[in-house]
């Protein structure tokens, strides 16, 4: 059995978030992978853009950093100069600059450091389950998926517990900032003008740094030198220090993308479960777990997209990307994309290689957190497994409305307790 | 030129690598086990990292200061003759390399 069947009549419109309502469209990316792999896409809200579905061509054109950059911006809507130098991250730098900050965080977020955590992780985990798997009936993003990465947050910038459910509402905010579910401030669909200079167009991001200001004063003053936060506010080799605001859409970063693209994975993995009932016994035999997480995410493709600006013009299937064109590498397509992957729309936990490009592998990108999120979804699915004899549906899930995050927003199962 | 993969799930791995391709993509390229190379040959990931063979070491180039930085986060242990094999390119003059793939 398919865990999950994509109903779009493969003519979507993808730069539509309500188009992913039900699920990234992939009957659209199908064709286009089969019939147009470069597609030109209208796109009411600004400028039009290019749409790459082959995983061979994202990972080949993902670390040609030199034509497509990524210092005009990362998401399709359009940016002004201005609103760039005001949003930026170093997700907006190119190499070397880009290597530049990354080299302050990678200890943080290296294999080593992050497998240190492993035990708090596990005990985390059982301090979830534990709660809610003997209520036989939830909602599985809200009651699991959203929590471990979140605790873990805290854990990793050194947050105190009793503010973090404050922050993911906020970095939710940030980030699906397009689901009425998660925002009062929709991009799409409202004025949203006078935020145009914060993070991810949001007033959220506004809070989060006056948040981030107190706490950073505050632990200045105890001496506390631990956490990231410590570390990106060092000086680089050279000598140069991050501006304020920068340091502001650092903050609103880690707390937005450390946040949801672990849950979503998670979310997508526990559904999986539901409908391919032989997960949770192969899970059960112990032996898939050098293989399961990445597939698990390779499932989930939580960031659907990312964009590049081409820098001149590039030739490519016959048609000419122009300078100053929007490029869009759709992950979510790599990721089903049959040259590579086996029956694609089916999970197999020991699939092997498995070359799926849900952390953006290829480029000098690469997701900063991927050993977290490994080590996360490992962990917590060594424990659910272990504590239950059976999961299902407990109702139809729902999608988060977005064409950026793909997240099951909604997922009512009903789980047997071992 | 010719290369050899020592590894300890497959044993030695030796392949003909095409002059200009660096030894990252060539072990991706040849399915060596523990040489993943992430992120494509940016410096942004660490995951192809090799122990150089004795007397080779001079010959793969100088280690520049981002490889530098990287090579403090691998997950195995970093040795006087560790390298990303990314930063490696394919020369004539390498004709013969053996590199051992740490496990991770």
């Amino acid at each position: 059995m398919t865990v999950w069947t994509p109903t779009d009549d493969g003519y979507a419109d993808l730069s539509s978030h309500d188009a992913f309502v039900n699920g990234a469209p992939h009957n659209t990316f199908a064709r286009l992978r089969r019939e147009d792999p470069l597609h030109w896409t209208e796109y009411d809200g600004g400028q039009d853009f290019w749409s790459v579905t082959r995983h061979a061509d994202i990972a080949a054109m993902n670390r040609n950093t030199e034509v497509f950059s990524s210092a005009r911006g990362i998401r399709m809507e359009d940016q002004s100069y201005e609103e760039y130098l005001a949003r930026r991250t170093f997700q907006e730098t190119d190499p070397p600059e880009h290597s530049k900050t990354r080299m302050k965080l990678m200890k943080a977020f290296s294999r080593t450091t992050m497998d240190q955590y492993e035990e708090d992780i596990r005990r985390i985990c059982a301090d979830i389950l534990g709660d809610v798997l003997d209520r036989g009936t939830f909602d599985a993003t809200k009651e699991i998926a959203r929590q471990l990465p979140m605790r873990m947050l805290g854990r990793i910038v050194g947050l105190p517990d009793e503010d973090l459910p404050w922050l993911v509402e906020k970095g939710d905010a940030l980030i699906a900032n397009t689901d009425p579910d998660f925002t009062a401030h929709v991009l799409d669909k409202l004025d949203t003008d006078e935020f145009r200079m914060m993070p991810f167009n949001s007033p959220a991001g506004a809070e989060l740094y006056a948040y981030a200001k107190e706490l950073m004063a505050a632990k200045d003053k105890a001496g506390d030198t631990s956490g990231v936060l410590h570390m990106i506010l060092q000086p680089a080799k050279d000598g140069s220090v991050i501006t304020d605001t920068e340091f502001r859409n650092f903050f609103c970063l880690v707390v937005a993308a450390g946040n949801d693209t672990t849950r979503y994975s998670i979310a997508a993995g526990i559904q999986a479960m539901c409908h391919q009932p032989e997960l949770l016994a192969q899970m059960q035999t112990g032996e898939v777990w050098d293989t399961a997480p990445d597939e698990i995410i390779r499932w989930a493709t939580p960031a659907l997209y990312f964009r590049r600006t081409a820098t001149r013009d590039h030739e490519m299937h016959g048609k000419t990307i122009r300078e100053g064109d929007k490029v869009l590498y759709w992950f979510a397509s790599a990721n089903r994309d049959e040259t590579v992957f086996d029956d694609p729309f089916r999970v197999d936990l020991v699939r092997s290689p498995n070359r799926h490009l849900s952390f953006g592998q290829g480029g000098p990108h690469v997701c900063l957190g991927m050993w977290l999120a490994r080590l996360e979804v490992r962990v917590l699915f060594q424990e659910l497994a272990k504590r239950i004899q059976a999961i299902e549906p407990a109702g139809p899930h729902k999608f988060l409305r977005s064409n950026f995050v793909g997240g099951i927003k909604e997922l009512p199962v009903t789980v047997t307790p071992a | 030129m010719r290369v050899t993969w020592k590894t300890t799930e497959r044993g030695e791995i030796t392949a003909e690598v095409a002059e200009g391709q660096s030894l990252m993509e060539a072990a991706v390229a040849n399915d060596v086990p523990g040489v993943i190379g992430e992120c494509g040959g940016c410096l942004s990931c660490a995951t192809c990292h090799v122990y150089v063979a004795p007397g080779w070491l001079e010959r793969t180039g100088r280690v520049e200061e981002f490889e530098d930085a990287m090579l403090d986060v691998t997950a195995a242990e970093r040795r006087p003759n560790s390298r990303l094999s990314c930063q490696i390119e394919a020369t004539p003059e390498l004709d013969g390399l053996v590199l051992e793939v740490p496990d991770a």
